[in-house]
């Protein structure tokens, strides 16, 4: 078999990986709803790509609108980096089942790492680009340059996914490396919000100008750039694949915390603890609640330092957001993990309605997290506490019994310390995600309209406490519709697990 | 406890896994089930445990008169029915019994405490698993995930036996183990079913293991019970060895 054939027959097990797995090739509604979701944004980019030549024109006058988009670059590619993390997977991750077979690893590695690197999804952009350069780059500057600042946009995505790989696998090897793009996306925001004027304006629409006019310096400048990024990918994911295949790993535990203060719970005193261990030893579930706490963090210092989402709407959004994320990340896929050990805890009795109330104890009680976060925001009143403590109760005592129903319903099991890409989840999960982002919005402008700021945030509250003081009520209904159909969500955790 | 099979199906697809007229485990029993791949064994342990749905039929455990005064049980159950005999059985079949994520001193404990009993009677019921677990097992700073294949079968073994249950359904427990470990659980496994008077079931592809410990066995072929073979005598090693001999 020539290279050429080998290349071939791995696309074709990978386009197969993805079409045969359980969860994918059953849900029908999950396939549509992924081509909607992108075909639907996709025209947001295009109505954008249209729309925004015109408006900055109007906004910045003298200045060409390109400019002014060529300006946001960075703020862009953060996007672009984040937009990755579920749906791209590491080379590494992709290699491993031929890990021990006679192929060269070289080959492998480049193969996934180049079709890693210059995916398809690196032109996304380009359903915005392409109108917004017709409109305002190709009457100014003409065919030639209008292909190429495209052509500089794409080279920049490039090298974002780049390092965005090499932060993933970072990331793989010690989590504490997520720090990293924290630290430097963090940085750049603050350097772009913290001046009067953006430091960073001025050089990326240098550079996106370079590109149009095909200055070499500049694009040589940004091949090398990728170059290295694909070089450093490379070095750091063979060495991983290596440690993989002589696995040598640090297997001794640390330190066994033992979480004695929970023992006075008894029985549900030991699921709590597997709770907390459960997010604290595998790397999936912490990688997920980390990403959960950053979200958090990074909209409370971007509230904190600028008024961008000073707006009503977004202010309720970005509140609701903060309570709801961790649950959202977490709990939208309740029992998927536990998919992995099903068959044990379904050989105890009521082993899984002790369970759901530990979740439920669990994650009302990290709500608190949120709270503390956006502390300085109420401090400075910045931000309401009312509809803090509105949304932290409705959370608890609406959304989460909304969002724990998805226990009767999940039955593809999640891997504990793989990476998670966004071809799995299912209808319901689609459902009750969007309805607990929205949802809660709707009924909290009714509320405030109709009793006003104050009162209408103690009704939240009230609804909230409702939910949580009938919370054994609903949980056990959830027990016992999940029995009801145990058969086939137990079939459906054994047929995914190990996919 | 005796557990009752009756009329008992399941497929998959076109494929029979089991079929079951009538058959009868009595109480106290030590029940060997013997046979090739795909013949049924696991997939009848995982009904008796309630995990698959089956076709048609349905499992019974039928307490003893010393069980009912005792108040263990209430009267016969339907394992599909009701989650009372999940109190009284201890089962491993794979490792999707394991939390992997906890070390398998914690993992004791767990199943210890959510089932009642004190870290102390923990402890104690552990040391007559010493030798078995060889030392590497206890005491280890490892997540279960991160043991052997062989540690890994101990820690189910025992944790399905923590309970010191009535009935105690061990799939291939004799997999992966090395030949010391085998040779400790085959006579932990008939100590305790002598002691305790609990109906034992074991599968298993280790013959001499299968007629060394159960002195009745179960020969399945296509999800049928094709011989029930008495082996109180020891003599089922032949008749089992002309069967699977090509």
């Amino acid at each position: 078999m020539n290279k050429l054939q080998l290349y071939r027959l791995l696309v074709a097990q990978q386009q197969i990986k993805n079409a045969r797995h359980p969860m994918f090739d059953k849900n029908r509604f999950m396939k549509i709803l992924m081509w909607f979701m992108m075909l639907y944004y996709a025209a947001i980019l295009v109505f954008l790509g249209s729309f925004l030549p015109l408006a900055l024109r109007g906004v910045y006058p003298g200045v060409a609108a390109f400019h002014v988009l060529d300006g946001f670059l960075v703020w862009l590619l953060i996007v672009d980096f984040y937009a990755r993390l579920s749906l791209q997977e590491t080379p590494v991750q992709q290699i491993r089942p031929y890990r021990l077979l006679p192929l060269r690893r070289s080959f492998l590695m480049n193969i996934y790492l180049l079709r890693s690197g210059f995916s398809i999804g690196n032109v996304f952009w380009w359903f915005m680009l392409v109108p917004f350069g017709a409109i305002g780059v190709l009457p100014l500057l003409g065919w030639g340059s209008f292909f190429l600042w495209l052509m500089g946009w794409l080279l920049v995505c490039v090298a974002n996914g780049f390092w965005y790989l090499f932060c993933r696998a970072l990331c793989m090897k010690n989590l504490l490396w997520i720090l990293l793009p924290l630290a430097v996306h963090g940085g750049l925001v603050a350097l772009m919000l913290l001046p009067d004027k953006n430091p960073l304006d001025m050089p990326c629409t240098r550079l996106m100008y370079g590109y149009a006019n095909g200055n070499i310096l500049y694009i040589m400048c940004t091949l090398g750039i990728i170059f290295l990024l694909y070089h450093a990918n490379y070095t750091l994911q063979m060495s991983m694949a290596y440690n993989e295949v002589a696995k040598k790993e640090d297997v001794e535990l640390k330190s066994a915390t033992q979480m004695n203060y929970l023992n006075r719970w008894g029985a549900l005193g030991e699921y709590l603890k597997m709770e907390v261990k459960l997010r604290m030893r595998n790397s999936q579930v912490r990688m997920t609640f980390l990403i959960g706490i950053s979200f958090i963090l990074f909209f409370s210092i971007v509230q904190y330092f600028s008024d961008v989402y000073s707006g009503a709407f977004m202010t309720s959004f970005i509140c609701l957001y903060d309570y709801i994320v961790l649950g959202l990340m977490t709990l939208v896929s309740i029992m998927c993990f536990e998919g992995n050990y099903m068959d044990g805890l379904m050989a105890r009795r009521e082993s899984i309605y002790a369970l759901l109330r530990a979740k439920y104890y669990f994650n009302t009680s990290i709500l608190v997290f949120p709270l503390l976060i956006v502390l300085p925001l109420i401090v400075t009143g910045k931000a309401s506490l009312w509809m803090h403590l509105g949304y932290m109760s409705m959370t608890a005592g609406l959304l989460y019994p909304m969002i724990f129903q998805m226990a009767v319903y999940n039955n593809s099991t999640l891997p504990l310390n793989q990476k998670i890409t966004g071809k799995q989840g299912n209808t319901m999960q689609q459902i009750i995600g969007m309805s607990a982002l929205f949802l809660p919005i709707g009924i909290e402008k009714i509320l405030v309209l109709l009793l006003g700021n104050v009162w209408g945030y103690v009704m939240l509250m009230a609804i909230g406490a409702a939910g949580m003081a009938t919370h054994r009520i609903w949980l056990r209904n959830i027990y016992n519709r999940f029995m009801a159909r145990r058969y086939v969500n137990m079939d459906g955790f054994r047929a995914s697990r190990n996919t | 406890m005796k557990i009752i099979v009756d009329n008992l199906k399941k497929t998959f697809g076109e494929k029979v896994a089991v079929d079951i007229e009538h058959y009868e485990i009595g109480d106290g029993d030590m029940l060997g089930l013997v046979g090739n791949n795909g013949a049924g064994k696991s997939t009848l342990f995982r009904l008796m445990l309630d995990l698959v749905r089956a076709d048609g039929g349905r499992v019974l455990m039928q307490p003893s008169e010393a069980e009912l005064s005792a108040g263990l049980a209430s009267g016969t159950v339907n394992v599909s029915l009701t989650e009372e005999w999940k109190d009284w059985t201890g089962a491993y079949v794979d490792e999707s019994f394991l939390i992997d994520y906890l070390t398998p001193d914690e993992y004791f404990q767990f199943i210890g405490r959510i089932s009642g009993r004190s870290d102390d009677d923990v402890e104690v019921f552990l040391g007559d698993f010493e030798q078995f677990m060889a030392g590497e097992v206890k005491g280890q700073k490892k997540l279960i995930r991160n043991l052997s294949a062989g540690n890994k079968q101990k820690v189910g073994i025992v944790a399905a036996m923590l309970l010191q249950p009535k009935v105690l359904i061990l799939d291939e427990p004799f997999n992966f183990l090395d030949p010391s470990s085998q040779s400790a659980i085959k006579h932990l496994l008939k100590d305790y079913n002598s002691r305790t008077g609990a109906t034992v079931l074991v599968s298993s592809h280790n013959l001499q293991h299968t007629v060394d410990i159960c002195p009745r066995i179960a020969l399945f072929e296509h999800g049928v019970v094709i011989r029930d073979i008495d082996n109180s005598d020891g003599q089922a090693a032949t008749e089992l060895e002309n069967y699977f001999e090509v």
